[in-house]
């Protein structure tokens, strides 16, 4: 294991602290911690991306950069009123 | 182990150790304006730190401009995610996203 590897592993556990705030507090609050886990899953996609020596799956973290701040936007649109 | 290697340690350990204080951070914050604060800090620096590490260690070829690219996309347009969450939020908490009367009368 190198340090994007490792890298990679520790930010897969910090995931776990946004899925407890999704699953226990309200759903504004949710809608925080999905925000937070979609930037921390892009970043632990680029680790892993390089830690695999793969320049090819680096796609896989641009489009969820994009798709992920999209999904933010309709959720927080709907959050507002209907949910 | 060399000076590169030492950079690119140091970069990577750094990004990872700001999101992981974001995270921290998002389960100690009581309030959710204030979750919202290290939700968006997490878009700021870290990712920058990762994309300089892949940067440094790919040169300038197709993974350090997607990680580059990566890392601008987070920074530029999750400003807009946190206004847009801000304002879900006030409208579900105060019924309207403008001031209360108590807030003006303050």
């Amino acid at each position: 294991m190198d340090v994007w590897l490792w890298g990679a592993t520790a930010l897969l556990v910090g995931i776990a602290p946004c899925g407890w705030i999704a699953i226990r507090a309200s759903r504004a609050d949710a809608l925080v911690a999905l925000e937070l886990a979609g930037t921390v899953a892009t970043l632990a996609l680029v680790l892993l991306s390089e830690g695999f020596n793969r320049a090819s799956y680096m796609t896989v973290p641009v489009a969820l950069a994009f798709l992920s701040l999209v999904g933010s936007l309709l959720i927080a649109r709907f959050l507002g009123r209907h949910l | 182990m060399s000076a590169h290697d030492l950079v690119v340690d140091a970069l990577v350990i750094a990004g990872v150790t700001g999101e992981l204080l974001c995270c921290l951070g998002l389960v100690v914050a009581r309030d959710v304006f204030d979750r919202l604060h290290f939700a968006m800090a997490s878009t700021t620096l870290p990712p920058l730190l990762i994309a300089a590490a892949v940067i440094v260690e790919e040169d300038w070829t197709q993974p350090g401009i997607n990680a580059l690219l990566i890392a601008a996309v987070l920074f530029l347009v999750n400003p807009m995610v946190a206004h847009a969450t801000a304002r879900a939020a006030r409208a579900r908490r105060f019924g309207q996203v403008e001031a209360t009367d108590a807030e003006r009368r303050r």
